[in-house]
């Protein structure tokens, strides 16, 4: 009961804040009737996606403080549960992606134990290093598709059991209510026992330990806890490209991008993660076409991009959020 | 019986002795004041009990139990509070989310860690701090944030490194209230390293004294300060003459 409580609590923000997070829920409940074009859907729905993967990320490289830089083999573990158990044995998404949490958290217990042995840089080459094996692995391997990866059988007919429609606005509502899922989920989160230890871990870690916190237990669960959003995702990504391999789920640019996204954003906060999707997406997107396929200049969207990032990690290592609020406290 | 009992404790880093059989025990409701000269392994001592360090041999007993190489979470949560010589000054949390960190050791509940860290600040005086990161405060702010962090665990054992270096004259004498405040009111067993003698000598009930890693002295303040080999070691004679 205080676990829902906490969830739908936005008392604590502003104002300001909680005007903007409305009309933005509103915006987004009407968006699919604003006709607009389905590329402008397509980025919509790519960015609601990397919002909840950088919400997910915000736990253990956020809150936590952890650079953690391997969360594609977590997108790769639910996309591949979904993809493999719907062509296999036919079994619906709303089983198969439960499994897929499971599997992925499992996982990353496994993977974690001896991972947060490790501190700062080591950690974060180790968690690149996880996941490189996990797609290597997949591209060799022959019963899940090896490089070609696995195409999911197309349904004639919208699906619910499966999660397959013809139109994207479905999707965007499919997404729209994992991204609510998932920013509710860490409105209760940072107000937990668990946000609040692993905020001191990131501060001070001896200090977190001398007040009765195991550090390392605390940091396993955070990465399950953003391995679990994560893998719901990248479920999310098997239904609706109907199209996975190793390279577009499980590449290191993959969880390069959603680290960037919530660190760019605000790391160990509320809206970081939904403020860089914002802002990165649309940039990858429409600069990527733009001035790649319709100027020649392919590769300068990423110098933008880069560029960006440097910028802001230089003026604000709390990303955009921090600078929105640096004016926040001058004004008041 | 004791409350913390420290038996043979060695600790030696890669040739450097640290700590080499150091003994002593805590009976509850003591102040112990921990001195000696710079590098005399105080820290090492205190890093070792709590759980830092792992001792190369000995054994620490803490309500009877043996303890020896627990990790600080163990330890605390048996507990011992500690703060420490040279605090970390962050801006990611308030001082009232601070000491909401320590509560949580006792209570997975919000509120009710809320609600302890309120009362501990309120005890402490820092009620008007609450909203202040660390790193808008001043030294002695700090100091007694930290205080407050490991008080809020709900220790029985109390180990200050160094609580009052870096503070005024004005400041050592409140913290030094303070501390007799929390030992009288919280029933808290102090034990502190001091380097300051206005704070150790007038609070402790004992004085155990180290010096090249090993104990040299132990016993009253009033003791210690006429001990030929710590005032050698330590004091000087000035302050002896002093006395």
């Amino acid at each position: 009961m205080e676990t829902l409580r906490d969830a739908f609590d936005f008392r604590d923000f502003s104002r300001i804040e909680r005007i903007v997070f409305l009309l933005f829920s509103v915006f987004l409940l009407v968006f699919p009737w604003l006709g607009t074009g389905s590329f402008v859907k397509a980025v919509m729905i790519q960015f609601l996606l990397f919002s909840l993967f950088g919400m997910g990320w915000n736990t253990i490289g956020g809150y936590g403080g952890q650079v953690e830089l391997g969360k594609a083999q977590y997108v790769g573990i639910g996309a591949y549960t979904v993809a493999l158990m719907m062509v296999w044995w036919r079994i619906p998404f709303w089983v198969s992606m439960p499994i897929g949490i499971l599997i992925a958290v499992g996982y990353s217990f496994i993977i974690g134990y001896p991972l947060f042995r490790l501190k700062g840089h080591y950690f974060a080459i180790a968690t690149i290093c996880t996941s490189l094996v996990l797609q290597d692995i997949f591209i060799n391997w022959k019963l899940v598709g090896a490089a070609k990866g696995i195409e999911l059988p197309i349904h004639e007919h919208p699906d619910f059991l499966y999660m397959q429609f013809k139109s994207d606005t479905h999707y965007f509502y499919f997404i729209m209510v994992l991204f609510f899922a998932g920013l509710f989920y860490m409105n209760w989160f940072r107000k937990s026992k668990l946000g609040y230890q692993l905020r001191m871990i990131k501060d001070d870690e001896e200090a977190a330990e001398s007040l009765g916190i195991d550090a390392r237990w605390c940091k396993i669960k955070a990465y399950s806890i953003a391995s679990a959003f994560v893998a719901v995702g990248g479920g999310f990504l098997a239904v609706y490209n109907l199209y996975i391999d190793p390279y577009s789920v499980m590449d290191l640019d993959l969880s390069i991008k959603i680290a960037l996204m919530a660190m760019l954003g605000g790391p160990a906060s509320m809206w970081g993660p939904i403020i860089g999707a914002a802002f990165l997406v649309p940039l990858d997107r429409f600069l990527g076409s733009w001035l790649g396929g319709q100027r020649g200049l392919i590769g300068l969207d990423f110098m933008i991009y880069s560029a960006l990032i440097m910028v802001v990690s230089a003026y604000q290592p709390r990303g955009i959020w921090g600078i929105l609020e640096q004016f926040r406290r001058k004004g008041a | 019986m004791a409350l913390l009992e420290v038996i043979d404790l060695v600790k030696d880093f890669g040739g450097v002795v640290a700590n080499n059989r150091v003994s002593f025990s805590i009976d509850r409701g003591e102040i112990i004041g921990l001195i000696g000269p710079n590098g005399a392994g105080k820290t090492t001592l205190f890093n070792c009990i709590v759980g830092y360090h792992k001792p190369n041999s000995g054994k620490v007993i803490f309500k009877g139990r043996e303890m020896t190489g627990f990790k600080p979470f163990m330890t605390s949560r048996e507990g011992i509070g500690r703060t420490f010589q040279i605090m970390k000054v962050t801006a990611g949390m308030n001082v009232l989310e601070n000491v909401m960190v320590g509560a949580f050791c006792r209570t997975d509940h919000r509120p009710s860690a809320r609600k302890e860290a309120l009362e501990i600040l309120a005890f402490l005086g820092l009620e008007d701090l609450k909203a202040y990161h660390l790193n808008e405060l001043p030294v002695a702010g700090q100091k007694k944030v930290g205080l407050a962090r490991a008080l809020a665990i709900q220790p029985e054992l109390l180990m200050l490194d160094e609580v009052a270096s870096g503070l005024n004259p004005k400041e050592t004498e409140e913290m030094v209230n303070l501390l007799k405040r929390i030992h009288l009111e919280k029933k808290i067993t102090l034990f502190l390293i001091e380097h300051i003698m206005e704070v150790v000598m007038p609070i402790s009930q004992r004085v155990i004294v180290l010096d090249g890693g090993e104990k040299i002295a132990e016993g009253l303040p009033k003791e210690i300060v006429k001990h030929e080999r710590v005032i050698k070691a330590y004091l000087g004679e000035k302050y002896a003459q002093g006395l």
